[in-house]
């Protein structure tokens, strides 16, 4: 709903995200903040911040699976893994250059993705959910039995180069997940908004009437895996250029939880709302991370094991009271808001 | 062939060239026999109820029409093709489409995006084009978009456009349901019970929808419906099934008198 004022006279116009002027000054000063970010930042948070941009990337592609079509993934963090070492290969192997490797990433990564989307034929729902879980075996499997990977020592990365210059520094690698961030996002909203968007939330709600809309069901969940993994793909090829290295045990089953999480706290079937979670879970675990040492040095008697463990804690209890208090996640509370603040002296 | 044009003189077509025929249907579940050789037809410029008691085989007709079930034994044909057997979004792709009894709406969908659903087919982007959302993308997004404004119009729902359908009483989410089924732009409309469930002013407002579409659209409609007034006042035609066997077909006036279909609605004397 958009506040009094404002009216949309062309289809286009009713149709926009950005629809009021205070929106587009938001847009555009979040913006400005994530081009200073660097100047603003210290090395350690910048350093989180781009990881945050990394794991959207990811989100995002869950957002799209398991948020729009409906399809629980257990496997995203294998699809990342897939994507992050054919980067790695590509580039250490074959010498590629990052724009075409982490794309070929991305696509690799779908390969893999489409096929579990393909078991959408036979299956649905709570055990496709756990087939997924063996992309996550499967992916373990692969990387450490075939010759290409580097086993159990995993891929060494030299940085990402462009017409000579090195992505080397902090700020340079933030500066790319930036780019790459920004461009996702953009088409993950192109794809929601479109014939594909609406396809997959007919699927996602009411199969049997979508087919009768003439929606191929099975294609569509295939489509939801196959773009879900092309964005776990990307995200993983920027993994590789971050950490400089790949090995199998980033990309777990417990990797692919976390994304859940995310989606869950952000509102499932927002495209906003995977990034909201991934800022709020990732910043909270960073808490954790940074306030942890200084615990166990307070209390030295309940040891150094208590950050990993209260991690796990952490991560069941916000799932869990997620889906009890606000199951459809924060975006949907900040849609309630922004409803209540322009009606507002109005109650409905 | 010679049994096709057997059907037709029956029936009462000659020489008009149906949209749709069922040629002897047999179903069964188990026992039950939900359709027994039945046989129907539909020509192109025609309104067709079909009415019968409770678990007469109505809705299995519908679905057999449809593509939800598979009849053991006969064969349809749309628009000159055979269909059974073939998938639900390959038939609707080919021109038919339902609206259901109860509704199956997008609840989470507005009424816009509703009925765009129904141009999903129409439309050809591809995923890359909808990646990049700029120029083919967007362009086709909005041709599409006027086509639903036409339908929105057409159905008085120009109020509620952007309302999630969730969020509408009954009557509007049928109506939405209806446009939805246009959208689709469809060669036949079949429609499960659209008036179950409804008021008086509902029903009224629906039985005048459905009257336009065919006015104004020329698609042939095929109603399953209980409520005998509204069948009577806006069918050309009716079929009429018990127990899983057409017992009688013609005119609401000829169907009045029917005496099988006086037995199979009020008993025998």
């Amino acid at each position: 709903m958009d506040p009094a004022g404002i009216f949309a006279t062309s289809f286009a116009r009713d149709a926009a995200l950005v629809r009021t002027r205070p929106q587009q000054i938001a847009l555009a000063l979040f913006l400005v903040f994530l081009l200073l970010l660097p100047v603003l930042f210290g090395p350690r948070l910048l350093a989180i911040s781009t990881l945050i941009l990394i794991l959207s990337v990811v989100t995002l592609g869950l957002q799209i699976t398991t948020g729009y079509a409906g399809q629980i993934n257990l496997g995203q963090a294998a699809f990342m893994g897939v994507g992050a070492y054919t980067t790695g290969f590509l580039a250490t192997k074959l010498g590629l250059p990052f724009w075409l490797t982490i794309p070929l990433g991305g696509c690799s990564a779908a390969v893999f993705g489409f096929i579990f989307g393909l078991s959408a034929v036979r299956i649905k729902g709570f055990y496709l959910a756990l087939t997924t879980i063996a992309a996550q075996a499967l992916f373990h499997f692969f990387v450490l039995n075939l010759p290409w990977f580097g086993g159990s020592n995993g891929l060494t990365l030299d940085p990402a180069t462009l017409f000579g210059f090195a992505f080397v520094t902090d700020t340079s690698i933030y500066y790319l997940c930036l780019a790459v961030a920004a461009l996702m996002t953009y088409g993950a909203y192109g794809i929601v908004r479109g014939r594909f968007g609406r396809a997959f939330v007919a699927v996602r709600d009411d199969d049997v009437a979508a087919g009768i809309m003439g929606i191929d069901i099975v294609a569509t969940k295939a489509t939801a895996f196959l773009v879900g993994a092309f964005y776990a793909g990307v995200g993983g090829g920027l993994w590789a250029y971050f950490v400089r290295f790949v090995a199998v045990d980033q990309f777990t089953l417990f990797n692919s939880i976390w994304f859940i999480a995310m989606i869950i706290v952000g509102g499932m079937g927002a495209i906003t709302g995977a990034l909201v979670g991934v800022v709020v879970i990732k910043c909270i675990q960073e808490g954790f991370v940074s306030l942890g040492p200084s615990v166990v040095s307070q209390f030295p008697s309940i040891g150094g094991d208590v950050v990993f463990a209260l991690m796990n804690v952490f991560l069941g209890s916000v799932i869990a009271a997620f889906l009890i208090f606000e199951p459809r996640g924060l975006m949907h509370r900040f849609d309630i808001l922004k409803r209540s603040y322009r009606m507002w002296p109005f109650p409905y | 062939m010679q049994a096709e044009a057997a059907i037709r003189a029956r029936s009462g077509l000659k020489g008009m060239q149906p949209v749709l025929t069922a040629d002897r249907l047999r179903m069964s579940f188990g026992g039950v026999v939900a359709l027994n050789e039945v046989s129907i037809e539909i020509g192109r410029d025609e309104l067709i109820a079909i009415i019968g008691p409770n678990g007469a085989g109505k809705t299995s007709l519908m679905n057999c029409m449809s593509g939800f079930y598979r009849p053991q034994e006969g064969r349809i044909v749309f628009d000159g093709e055979q269909i059974v057997g073939r998938s639900v979004h390959h038939i609707a792709r080919s021109g038919l489409a339902r609206t259901f009894q109860g509704t199956h709406i997008f609840p989470d969908m507005t009424v816009v995006e509703n009925i765009m659903i129904g141009r999903h087919m129409h439309m050809r982007s591809s995923i890359l084009q909808a990646f990049v959302h700029f120029h083919w993308a967007q362009k086709e997004e909005m041709q599409h978009r006027e086509i639903v404004e036409e339908i929105i119009e057409l159905l008085e729902i120009e109020a509620i456009r952007h309302q999630p359908v969730g969020a509408l009483g009954y009557g509007l989410r049928k109506r939405v349901d209806l446009g939805r089924a246009l959208a689709q732009e469809p060669k036949i409309l079949l429609m499960d019970e659209p008036m179950a469930g409804m008021n008086n002013e509902e029903k009224e407002d629906l039985a005048r929808f459905i009257l336009d579409v065919r006015e104004a659209r020329g698609i042939p409609v095929v109603l399953v419906e209980h409520d005998m007034g509204v069948v009577m006042d806006l069918a050309d035609r009716i079929y009429v099934l018990d127990f899983g066997k057409m017992i009688a077909t013609g005119t609401p006036a000829q169907i009045q008198r029917d005496p099988l279909v006086m037995k199979a609605y009020l008993g025998e004397k």
